[in-house]
């Protein structure tokens, strides 16, 4: 699926934010610094969240007929609402294209920077539940709202996913869009009511037992475990994008059909902007205008409406059979950055359940050199060092514990922390010395210390953590126990165990047969950091944990 | 806060639509040999009426192209470098006077205007009424407003589902009227004109005392919306696309309601109404001379009969009411022929410092 595999851009964005001073305390890891595709007549250089990758064949029709091809570059929401506010998509992409232009449009450097928008297609965020699920609740055929959802939730009478808003945008709308209807004051929260509405929001993510950097890595994760495909704890549902949840279904290998739950006291909906930047060219300007144009034609949001399970948008074009309500109520939304600030903050230090988080890091003499540089700062940049949008939303959050268990030739003794809910500096900077204090000699014994980790876990009261285990290696297993070790003790763990994920890091000359085979087993996923960088990597992690 | 427009980035997707419909898709034609280019600068909502091909037409007969770029009126007033253009067409009163000012120039044209209005349901159009907020207007073929009404809901922060009696929309938010964002756009700076003439009174807000006195009611309109869209297009289009669930009231130009009634093409769907504030605005449309043949296309757009025939076909009234009233009742749209409770805009500096103490709150 969509995997968020930053090409050109994330090493531009983070050079031209470094140099701006945002990364202060940051070096840029990233192996390479692709220059910005040029300009040229007839292609569109876009900006665009990683769900537009199903739009390909829609686009491949309209460049045939419009001689106008768009050449994405993929990224999410907040990352590129900073890159347009520090001025990195000038020149270098003549359009944005994300599910929303709402959080730009609250970054005054980067709102200037936005001109024509045309509005493609749309797709409300709501809650999708296993069909038996939804019967057993009642939630089938009569009116629901979030309050009764949030209540239910409390109640754990269901289960669901969501993607984690600071790095989807699915997630991000599904956030405001709860917060908006459980405040009840009819307007759009302010920074102010966070504070108020946050016992509410509590009892709604009492129930969210799975998060995920992505919306496609979210529907995969749902629909294997639903088959058993993964080990991990079957889920009764996700918050999502209807369209996400629609072609679920429409992919016929679920054991059951998701409902779709539309809220009746209102949905957040996501219209798709393709967004002309004002720094473009007449060209770029000329070929917008005949994409949009085209992408605006009866046939074509039909087309659209067809293959990506998205609304229409233009009047004329009636929605087809499968969708909810044709009328939804939209919830206000916040307009300003304070909003959106406290309300992700809250989300993380206070109102998710808090993350359970291992590190596995291979400190053996191979990694001497830049590669443990690269490991300690990439550590370190997630303990609050970073003044950047995302790194602020990704460092480690309030109440959750994280243990590292360095490795050679043996596992070494786990270091935990527990950051504390408010004040959290001072324990980020006793992880961050000891991120500084990793040094490299010895041995590689992955397996010997994957299973230390899991010692640890089955120690530990489990209940109510997002629990996971991230693996980074730079080469082949030499001590203790293989990798058939590995799966045999897999086969003989406690069902809790077998299904905390397993994210492994793809970095220097690690295997990739048994990274893949390790994340497969566990229902967790590979990162690749050998073209990425350490950093990039370990900050995109962070969205699964 | 000023926003800096580049020009050159608002194609207006009317325009889009228009072109597309007129002429199917892919419109770069060379430009045509013996013509001379002027180029213009205004309001996004004129962009379709200079891209329709028979306004192409009319102004070729007279020997020019007019290459028209869209801008937010407010920014034509301030920070759009206006160097390359031949005329400025702000769509409101204020901002041609200031450009005006700026620029000495003595004479403009108002070839045409629209009085801002509001596209609801008739769902909605009756619980207002049963609520005292809509009422039929004087003459009996229009339906107002009442903005003094609307204005007490709202400053109770009563939400739809407050509304006793309400199966029709019992939506869990508040009764506001949705605008485009007042840092950006024109149409919500005429929607806070109209507005501010009645929380000061029924009076023009003309001193500070009275701005000062208005601003945390007109500040509150705006913000309780949340998240706004920076053109007018944005909200008329879902509008007519989402319905509504979405936006139960919107606030537009009556232009944009009679174009698409006009072109008869099922967009504007029987459950759906046009109300008049009560009082409303104008929005007039001043072309402002600055250079070359841009007086030349003031000129023409007021007494060429079939420019100003087709202004009023894309739902602009004419300076010569007869032109607009005969379009009415040959595409029997629902306009009415006077609008009897109209006041004037504040001044220019009043409105640019009311509308940046509202955006000030946004932060």
């Amino acid at each position: 699926m969509n995997m968020l595999r930053h090409r050109r851009f994330p090493a531009l964005a983070l050079s031209l934010l470094a140099a701006t001073g945002l990364l202060a305390g940051c070096s840029d890891d990233s192996g390479s610094k692709p220059e910005p595709s040029p300009a040229e007549p007839g292609k569109l250089r876009v900006l665009a969240g990683s769900e537009l990758a199903d739009l390909k064949p829609v686009l491949d029709r309209a460049a045939q007929a419009t001689g106008v091809r768009v050449e994405f570059t993929f990224s999410g929401t907040i990352e590129a609402a900073e890159t347009l506010a520090a001025g990195g998509a000038d020149g270098a992409y003549d359009a944005v294209w994300f599910s929303a232009n709402r959080y730009p449009q609250a970054l005054p450097e980067a709102a200037r920077r936005l001109g024509n928008q045309t509005k493609i297609m749309s797709s409300p965020v709501v809650l999708g539940l296993a069909k038996s699920k939804a019967d057993a609740l009642g939630w089938t055929g009569k009116p629901v709202t979030w309050t009764d959802i949030a209540k239910a939730a409390e109640e754990k009478k269901f289960s669901y996913g969501m993607t984690d808003p600071s790095a989807s945008n699915s997630g991000f709308s599904a956030l405001v869009g709860v917060a908006s209807a459980l405040a009840g004051t009819g307007a759009a929260v302010t920074a102010g009511q966070v504070g108020a509405v946050t016992p509410e929001l509590k009892k709604f993510f009492a129930a969210q037992v799975l998060s995920a950097g992505s919306s496609g890595w979210l529907s995969d994760a749902y629909q294997r475990r639903a088959t058993g495909a993964d080990p991990g704890q079957k889920i009764d549902g996700l918050v999502n994008y209807e369209s996400v949840l629609l072609s679920l279904n429409a992919a016929g290998t679920l054991p059951e059909p998701l409902a779709l739950i539309y809220p009746s006291d209102g949905v957040v909906t996501a219209d798709y902007p393709l967004t002309l930047l004002s720094g473009a060219n007449e060209q770029a300007r000329g070929d917008y205008q005949r994409l949009t144009d085209f992408l605006r034609t009866p046939d074509t949001q039909r087309e659209i409406m067809t293959s990506t399970h998205r609304r229409p948008a233009i009047p004329g074009v009636d929605l087809s059979a499968g969708f909810g309500p044709k009328d939804l109520v939209e919830l206000p939304f916040p307009a300003t950055q304070d909003a959106f600030d406290a309300l992700l903050s809250a989300y993380f230090d206070q109102i998710r359940h808090p993350s359970r988080t291992i590190y596995v890091l291979d400190t053996s003499g191979s990694m001497a050199g830049e590669r443990i540089d690269a490991l300690r700062t990439s550590l370190v940049g997630l303990t609050g060092v970073t003044n950047d949008l995302v790194g602020k939303y990704r460092r480690f959050h309030g109440r959750e514990e994280v243990t590292f268990i360095p490795f050679n030739t043996t596992p070494q003794a786990p270091i935990s922390f527990t950051v504390p809910e408010t004040d959290p500096q001072a324990e980020l900077d006793k992880i961050k010395q000891t991120a500084q204090g990793l040094s490299a000699s010895g041995g590689t014994a992955i397996y010997d210390s994957l299973d230390q980790a899991y010692r640890l876990l089955g120690q530990g009261p489990p209940a109510d953590r997002f629990t996971s285990i991230v693996l980074m290696t730079d080469g082949e297993n030499t001590s203790g126990s293989e990798y058939a070790d590995f799966e045999r003790a897999q086969a003989a763990r406690s069902p809790e165990l077998r299904g905390v994920p397993v994210f492994t890091v793809l970095f220097g000359e690690g295997s990739q047969s048994e990274m893949d085979g390790l994340a497969k087993l566990t229902g967790g996923k590979v990162f690749d950091a050998r073209g990425n960088g350490l950093q990039q990597v370990f900050r995109e992690i962070r969205g699964y944990q | 806060m000023k926003r800096q427009v580049s020009i050159g980035l608002a194609v207006v997707l009317l325009a889009a639509v228009v072109v597309a419909i007129i002429m199917g898709s892919g419109d770069d034609d060379p430009p045509e040999a013996g013509l001379t280019t002027v180029r213009g600068v205004g309001g996004s909502e004129k962009a379709a009426y200079f891209a329709d091909q028979r306004v192409v037409a009319a102004f070729a007969k007279h020997g020019l192209k007019v290459e028209f770029d869209s801008a937010g009126s407010r920014q034509i007033a301030t920070t759009v470098d206006l160097a390359p253009y031949d005329f400025a067409f702000p769509s409101s009163a204020p901002a041609a006077q200031k450009i005006q000012q700026d620029r000495k120039v003595t004479k403009v044209y108002t070839p045409f205007f629209s009085p801002m209005a509001v596209a609801t349901f008739a769902p909605i159009a009756d619980l207002l009424t049963a609520h005292g907020v809509v009422r039929p207007g004087p003459t009996g073929d229009y339906q107002v407003l009442d903005v003094a009404a609307y204005l007490d809901l709202a400053a109770k922060g009563t939400r739809w589902d407050q509304l006793p009696g309400n199966t029709a929309y019992p939506a869990r938010k508040n009764v506001l009227i949705t605008t485009t964002d007042p840092r950006d756009s024109n149409s919500a700076a005429m929607y806070l004109s109209a507005v501010s003439f009645v929380a000061n009174g029924n009076a023009v807000v003309s001193s500070p005392e009275a701005e000062a006195k208005v601003l945390p009611e007109l500040t509150r309109l705006f913000l309780d919306q949340g998240y706004t869209q920076n053109s007018s297009e944005g909200p008329f289009e879902d509008y007519l696309a989402a319905g509504m669930g979405k936006t139960p009231l919107v606030m537009i130009y009556e232009s944009q309601y009679l174009d698409r009634q006009g072109r008869a093409d099922g967009s504007i769907r029987p459950e759906m109404r046009l109300l008049y504030p009560a009082p409303t605005v104008l929005s007039k449309h001043t072309l402002v001379p600055l250079q070359g043949r841009g007086d030349q296309v003031g000129q023409l757009l007021t007494t060429d009969q079939e420019l100003v025939r087709l202004a009023a076909e894309s739902g602009f009234r004419t300076s010569d009411p007869k032109v607009f009233a005969q379009v009415v009742a040959d595409r029997k749209l629902t306009a009415p022929r006077d609008l009897v409770d109209v006041v004037e805009p504040p001044s220019y500096e009043t409105l640019e410092r009311l509308l940046d103490a509202v955006g000030k709150q946004y932060k």
